[in-house]
């Protein structure tokens, strides 16, 4: 994985949180979100739904994680 | 049944109607004769949409009068499976017109882009079979597949379904997994392939229990009698979902009214489409009550059934379209000690329901008010509510801790306490009313009014 990836950290567990992790296409910077089973499987690339380019996901310009 | 008088796109705008109707509270089925496609061309094969969008319609294409005693109904007539009957190719419509080889090609069908976030068209009243390759039996369940060109698509069998079971099993045998896509058919039968079953087990039974005679079914062209296909669909799909084979999938618009996140999902190389001469393209609204509807009904005899096991006194269950499918209201007809918390304890078994609320006979659970008014004044939080943790649960709710395998769930008693002694009125004041003959005056007084003339303030 790149060092693209970003990781929104969890509060404490009375504050609510997100679970949902966000990827930016590296070609048109359309930003569309990605599931666990999708980001826990590298080799397969992910799919601007914006522009089609597919990409492996070390290619994401900005990959934002949650927890 | 609303059939618009002019061309509309499969890109958005049918989509759009629907949303239009739901907000009006006007739930017609709709018949778009002209669907236009994303390149400007007419296709030929009409969209059919919002088919299952109102329970009324729902009901009485099941022979029920009044959907709302639809719950022990249901469960009772998908109990009493009735065996499907197979017909041979020659005999079955859905076999009038057979593509194969350079004529596949799914771009023709008219597949409907709905949501912005959607990336492409989606054929959303997919029914998956596929089957078990240990005992045979086959499983049916509706599976989103997104076209991405005339030969393939990718599909999405949620990890916990039975049918995503049966590709695994065949992956680990090293073999492609063979399944079959069929589009279209009478609601009853749509119903059936909703119907909660055990693993393996046929959805056949069901539908035939729900139309009161077996279904026909006919050997797919691919897989002969190891995959049967509904004999009267419009539309089948063949193929293999090609071992160890994933591709992105989605976002795409999903029931809980938000865009489900792209997964990784297993694609299908298509071998054969059959479809009747003069086919129509079904559609299911995504997140609309025309998708939400007709599962949430069979979810009621599920849960229903389950409730009445350990609770007699349950009388009904609904699962309102505005919970999505994450709410169950039980209705309980003069409960023993205890029984309350046993049925909402069983409904909250079931796994895509996270809240349960129990009230009495005369709580309409039709009438969110009703239920409101139940909870407002039945309901003291810390005695009568519960939650419970670790319990299996939709993991496509947008609520669900980041990690999380399972859910959180709540179940809330607002039935009334019971008699002091048996005969005696419950413990409670009596609801304020007016008398039954000045309700039937007030109604007759304004039946001859125009209520279109009165202030909106």
């Amino acid at each position: 994985m790149s060092n693209n990836k970003e990781i929104v950290r969890l509060g404490a567990p009375w504050e609510k949180t997100g679970n949902t992790s966000w990827t930016q296409c590296p070609a048109c910077e359309e930003w569309f979100h990605v599931g666990p089973g999708l980001l826990d499987r590298p080799e397969v690339h992910m799919h601007c739904p914006a522009c089609h380019k597919e990409f492996p996901q070390t290619d994401a310009k900005r990959l934002v994680t949650s927890g | 049944m609303f059939r618009p008088d002019k061309p509309l796109s499969i890109v958005h705008d049918i989509t759009a109607l629907q949303y239009a109707l739901e907000k009006a509270e006007r739930r017609p089925i709709v018949v778009v004769q002209e669907p236009r496609r994303a390149d400007g061309s007419i296709s030929d094969i009409p969209v059919v949409t919002n088919l299952t969008g109102s329970r009324t319609v729902v009901a009485r294409a099941l022979g029920i009068n009044d959907h709302q005693t639809a719950a022990p109904i249901y469960a009772q007539r998908t109990g009493n499976c009735i065996a499907p009957e197979k017909i041979s190719g020659e005999s079955a419509p859905v076999q009038e017109i057979v593509l194969e080889g350079d004529n596949i090609d799914l771009t023709k069908l008219p597949a409907l882009t709905q949501h912005v976030t959607d990336p492409g068209p989606y054929l959303t009243a997919a029914h998956a079979t596929t089957y078990d390759p240990d005992t045979k039996t086959d499983n049916t369940a509706i599976q989103r597949c997104w076209i991405k060109s005339p030969t393939r698509m990718s599909y999405f069998p949620y990890p916990a379904s039975h049918n995503a079971r049966n590709l695994r099993k065949f992956w680990e045998r090293g073999e492609d997994c063979p399944v079959v896509f069929w589009i279209g058919h009478h609601p009853a039968v749509l119903m059936g392939t909703q119907a909660k079953l055990t693993y393996p087990e046929s959805h056949w039974g069901a539908c035939g229990g729900l139309i009161g005679e077996p279904l026909r079914v006919t050997p797919s062209r691919t897989f002969g009698d190891s995959i049967m296909v509904p004999a009267d669909a419009e539309i089948v799909i063949e193929g293999y979902a090609p071992k160890d084979v994933l591709e992105a999938d989605g976002p795409f618009g999903e029931y809980t009214g938000y865009s489900g996140p792209q997964v990784a999902a297993p694609v299908v190389d298509v071998t054969c489409i059959t479809m009747r001469k003069n086919a129509l393209y079904h559609d299911y609204g995504s997140g609309l009550t025309d998708m939400l509807v007709p599962d949430n009904m069979a979810m009621e005899g599920k849960v229903f059934g389950l409730c009445k096991q350990v609770a007699p006194s349950v009388v009904n269950v609904h699962v309102p379209a505005q919970g999505r499918r994450f709410h169950g209201y039980i209705q309980v007809e003069n409960p023993g000690p205890g029984e309350v918390r046993d049925a909402l304890m069983a409904a909250l078994s079931y796994r895509r329901l996270k809240l349960a609320i129990a009230v009495n006979q005369d709580i309409d659970i039709f009438d969110d008010s009703e239920m409101f008014f139940a909870m407002a004044t039945r309901v003291q939080w810390s005695r009568d509510s519960f939650t419970v943790d670790g319990l299996s649960g939709s993991l496509l709710d947008p609520s669900t801790p980041v990690g999380s395998k399972t859910l959180s769930k709540m179940a809330i008693d607002a039935s009334m306490p019971l008699p002091g002694r048996a005969g005696a009125p419950p413990p409670i004041p009596p609801r304020s009313k007016v008398p039954d003959e000045a309700m039937q005056r007030a109604a007759e007084i304004l039946s001859g009014l125009d209520p279109n003339d009165w202030p909106t303030l």
